[in-house]
């Protein structure tokens, strides 16, 4: 059963990814890049991960590509406007080729390590609960150093974008 | 090796299949597109093939820190969509195109000509 659940999803994130990657228009990249990353948050929930599956489908599918959608519709492009991209299929094929090595070279490393059994844990392991105790404790430095950044973030957004007086 | 009968969805190599395939369609996105939206894409789908490393090999060891660290990715990740989407309506706003390759010049003043 889980199983079917684990092939499914990855089809899914496989194919939203490949979506993304081949369409001309970034709203249609943008719809396939959801459903990429819904199915890598049930992923999630497959590794015992409850709470970031809930994170990342209501903040990653939620709040930052619904954000990207909005900018796509407020720039408003027509097909003539996107960019030319006469070769993107060569690209992409020798791009895949050069990428296998790199690929086998991390697979191996990875199948050194001894196999062993991965069951969904139950209660008490990547709960809401757990989580806290954990952020709070042994991240509580770099939780405040991201909370700084993101305001950073916000100010940085804010004088990109108004209306630049001087220079017209 | 040791016995095959296991089951995909509890073996971690199956899992970091699933992501290293994520992060060579993101590698490919950025190095073969020319839209910047796509561009920004890929880049999320890196960080999130990444973070699901980091999830799968946290299972792998059963500890839960790997799982910090990936909330800690989806807030950087929002930070740059921040940063990035307003970059990006500045320069199309300015240059009025999509195309990477006239980001080149990232300059406040215009060259005119």
């Amino acid at each position: 059963m889980v199983d079917i659940l684990f092939v499914v999803l990855a089809t899914f994130a496989i194919c939203g990814g490949l979506g993304m990657l081949l369409f001309a228009q970034p709203i249609y990249s943008a719809m396939s890049l959801i459903v990429c990353l819904v199915a890598l948050g049930g992923i999630f929930a497959l590794l015992s991960a409850p709470f970031l599956f809930m994170v990342q489908i209501i903040l990653y599918a939620g709040a930052i590509i619904t954000l990207l959608l909005f900018i796509i519709m407020f720039l408003n492009i027509r097909d003539d406007e996107l960019p030319k991209e006469p070769n993107k299929i060569k690209t992409i094929a020798i791009g895949a080729i050069l990428l296998v090595p790199f690929n086998i070279l991390v697979f191996q490393a990875f199948s050194t390590l001894p196999q062993k059994p991965m069951h969904i844990l139950g209660e008490g392991f990547g709960g809401i609960q757990s989580f806290g105790i954990e952020l709070f404790r042994g991240w509580l430095v770099p939780f405040e150093l991201i909370s700084i950044l993101i305001l950073v973030a916000l100010v940085g957004s804010v004088v990109y974008a108004r209306k630049d007086k001087s220079n017209g | 090796m040791q016995e095959r009968t296991r089951v995909m969805a509890e073996s971690l190599l199956s899992y970091v299949t699933l992501a290293m395939i994520l992060f060579s369609i993101g590698f490919l996105g950025v190095i073969s597109r020319k839209n910047v939206f796509i561009v920004y894409m890929s880049i999320e789908l890196m960080l999130n093939a990444v973070s699901l490393i980091f999830v799968a090999l946290g299972r792998y060891y059963e500890t839960i820190e790997p799982q910090v660290i990936a909330m800690l990715i989806i807030a950087i990740a929002a930070a740059e969509a921040a940063v990035f989407l307003s970059m990006i309506v500045v320069l199309y706003r300015k240059k009025g195109s999509l195309d990477s390759d006239i980001f080149k010049v990232l300059a406040q003043k215009e060259f005119h000509g």
